[in-house]
């Protein structure tokens, strides 16, 4: 019975040719800090899914943003948890995402033939930077709000074009609705989009090229 | 590169995964292990540290401090830093604009920059001294995040020390490892490493010094963050801002005894007209901004600086709703202090300040009319006051203060009322005024430490 449904499955799907081409590839012997690169990928996913259950109940406007993050911790069965695993999930992607960069660097992983690989992964890096910048306005509150001033203002000092740049993410000369819309807009639409595009062009060209060895004497 | 290196490279690449293991299940095993690992770090933090919470934003308030996402910490840091050098320092975009695009743009075109095949750790000893330095100056500049540069009495040994350890050591050892890898014939593998080896001890020395001598953090105040806390809190806030005008219970409709607003028509507060009607950001903005037509005063920061800021507003609403407007459902509240066991000595931290701070310090406090008589501190409470030798007298029963909170009103010697039965439009329930009792007897312990030392077991019953 299950053989049968696996057997039209697998017609259809390609689920024999999937295993041999995606899982069951050889790989040079690695060690633990090839885990790097997947933990990213997995805190991603948990940003997806307690970033979505949060979308739930959070609402986007200086009337209601502190308030509604205020009935997510305290009013809302397990929002804490949702919202706590969110809050640090953040840091902590930051902090893998940055060693994940170390270790390809220590390791002369970017060279030839991962050189494009390397390119997508500072996109990551920066993109993921993005949503925490702009993840970090949302619960509207004073460490958020004046953070946020400052963090803009030092985008305003780029030469010529800082004041363009500045009205551009704060949507006005100053910090207002407007800012908290596109933040979230950002946060929630565009650069998890981004994100999104780059991680699997950067699985893609993992796959294709197969994970580095570590370097012996000889390289 | 050529193409016989490129064969070469690939060559080499599929030795390696002759002698390799299989994605699925050796890597996969590993990858799934570290996940489930952080994912257990994410619950327990989540659990056990929580998030930590910060007042409503509220755009009034420009005294607040601003610190960034801790990861941007150590820019933030450096741009402090460089600040601090003459000339170039004034110049902000070089470190806002300038350092960060450097910084990014190198590392974006890392692999067009090193374009040599060499892999081996020996081999590229300059790029991986330099990103060692640089890392540690990153999280040495993010230890160092919260501490000025220049100190309170206006010295600038803590950004001296700081310049030294985030800023002049790396820039030094940096030029030495440029200079060591480009004029040594041979690879000089040891030299670079003792170079960034002391650097770093000397990196890390000048930032334990600082942090040795940087002056202590203030502790932060603590935020209400569950009802109940924002409740009280609000009922605090009503206690020493609202009460003289509108009463304890909301019901005032003329105000009395309040200078400048005497007899002065007022809605009922707790009146379901107020609380139907209006809607809780309603509520914040009359606060905030009051209604001076109709005798209601601003409260907010929007006029005043020392105003309440947005959350506390907040709180006072919450506190309305709550105890007046009979659609909320008023939870469980603490009592203002755990009930007094028999022979125990109240004392002021845990006893009596949360009574003070409820019923008093609403008139009690500098530029109200109240004898001289200022009660937000403890030793305001024992050392101020027109009759200061008569209010508190330890072990004496017939202390003003214990006279009039049992509502006998003090008189002069020709009569004349000269202190009032306080609280002037209510009673206290009467295990606060039995801890005032106690308290006054018993010599008026400030912590609860002093309060315990007192206590006396109580003969037991026969």
């Amino acid at each position: 019975m299950w053989k049968k449904a696996y057997e039209w499955l697998d017609e259809r799907l390609g689920l024999n040719a999937m295993y041999t081409n995606l899982l069951d590839r050889p790989e040079p012997r690695g060690n633990w800090w090839n885990t790097l690169g997947s933990a990213s990928l997995f805190l991603f996913i948990i940003q997806g899914l307690t970033g979505i259950f949060l979308t739930v109940y959070y609402t986007p406007s200086p009337d209601h943003a502190y308030d509604s993050v205020q009935y997510i911790m305290n009013g809302v069965a397990f929002g804490w948890l949702i919202r706590g695993i969110h809050h640090w999930g953040a840091s902590l992607m930051v902090i893998v995402v940055f060693i994940h960069l170390l270790r390809v660097f220590f390791t002369a992983s970017f060279k030839y033939p991962r050189e494009l690989t390397w390119l997508i992964g500072i996109g990551l890096l920066i993109t993921t930077l993005g949503m925490g910048f702009t993840g970090y306005l949302l619960p509207w509150h004073q460490m958020a709000f004046w953070a946020t001033t400052v963090g803009t203002q030092i985008a305003g000092t780029v030469p010529f074009v800082g004041e363009f740049i500045l009205k551009a993410l704060r949507g006005g000369p100053e910090l207002s609705a407007l800012t908290l819309q596109r933040f979230f807009a950002a946060h929630i639409w565009m650069l998890p989009a981004v994100l999104a595009g780059l991680i699997g062009v950067h699985l893609f060209l993992i796959i294709k090229h197969g994970e580095s060895h570590y370097p012996s004497q000889d390289e | 590169m050529n193409d016989e290196t490129k064969k070469q490279i690939n060559a080499k690449y599929e030795r390696e995964l002759q002698r390799g293991e299989r994605f699925w299940p050796d890597s996969i095993f590993k990858d799934v292990v570290v996940s489930l690992g952080l994912f257990i770090v994410l619950v327990l933090l989540a659990t056990f540290v929580g998030v930590e919470n910060s007042p409503k934003a509220d755009p009034s308030d420009t005294s607040y401090i601003p610190r960034p996402e801790w990861y941007f910490l150590f820019l933030f840091k450096f741009l402090a830093l460089y600040g601090q050098i003459p000339v170039l320092g004034k110049i902000e975009w070089l470190a806002t604009v300038l350092v960060p695009t450097i910084g990014i743009g190198l590392l974006t075109l890392l692999p067009f920059i090193d374009k040599s095949p060499w892999r081996y750790y020996t081999r590229r000893m300059l790029p991986l001294t330099v990103m060692g330095l640089i890392v540690i100056d990153m999280v040495l500049l993010t230890m160092m995040s919260d501490i000025p540069t220049v100190a309170e009495d206006g010295s600038k040994l803590l950004g001296l020390l700081q310049t030294t350890a985030g800023l002049i050591v790396p820039g030094l050892a940096l030029i030495a490892l440029f200079f060591m890898a480009y004029k040594r014939d041979e690879n000089p593998v040891a030299p670079m490493l003792w170079t960034l080896g002391l650097a770093a001890v000397l990196m890390i020395g000048f930032t334990a010094v600082t942090l040795a001598l940087a002056p202590p953090a203030e502790a932060e105040e603590a935020v209400a963050s569950t009802l109940v806390d924002q409740i009280t809190a609000g009922q605090d806030l009503y206690s020493v801002h609202c009460v003289e005008c509108h009463g304890d219970d909301g019901k005032v409709t003329v105000i009395e005894g309040v200078e400048g607003l005497e007899g002065k028509e007022v809605s009922p507060i707790n009146s379901r007209d107020v609380l139907y009607t209006l809607n809780d950001a309603s509520m914040a903005e009359i606060i905030n901004y009051g209604r001076p037509d109709a005798g209601m005063n601003p409260f907010g920061k929007a006029y005043n600086a020392e105003g309440l800021t947005k959350s506390e507003i907040d709180y006072i609403v919450l506190f309305m709703r709550y105890n007046w407007d009979d659609r909320f459902e008023k939870p469980v509240f603490k009592p203002l202090f755990p009930p007094l066991a028999d022979g125990e000595v109240p004392s002021y931290d845990v006893h009596i300040a949360p009574m003070v701070k409820r019923y008093c310090v609403s008139c009690h406090r500098a530029g109200k009319e109240n004898n001289e008589f200022v009660m937000t501190s403890y030793d305001e409470i024992l050392t101020t006051g027109d009759n200061v030798d008569r209010n508190l007298v330890a072990g004496d029963e017939t202390s003003y203060l214990l006279q009039v909170i049992q509502g006998h009103a003090i008189l002069n010697e020709q009569g004349e009322e000269i202190i009032g039965v306080m609280p002037p439009k209510s009673t206290l329930k009467a295990e606060y005024i039995d801890a005032w009792i106690r308290w006054i007897l018993n010599g008026m312990p400030q912590t609860a430490e002093d309060a315990a030392k007192l206590f006396v077991a109580p003969t037991p019953a026969p």
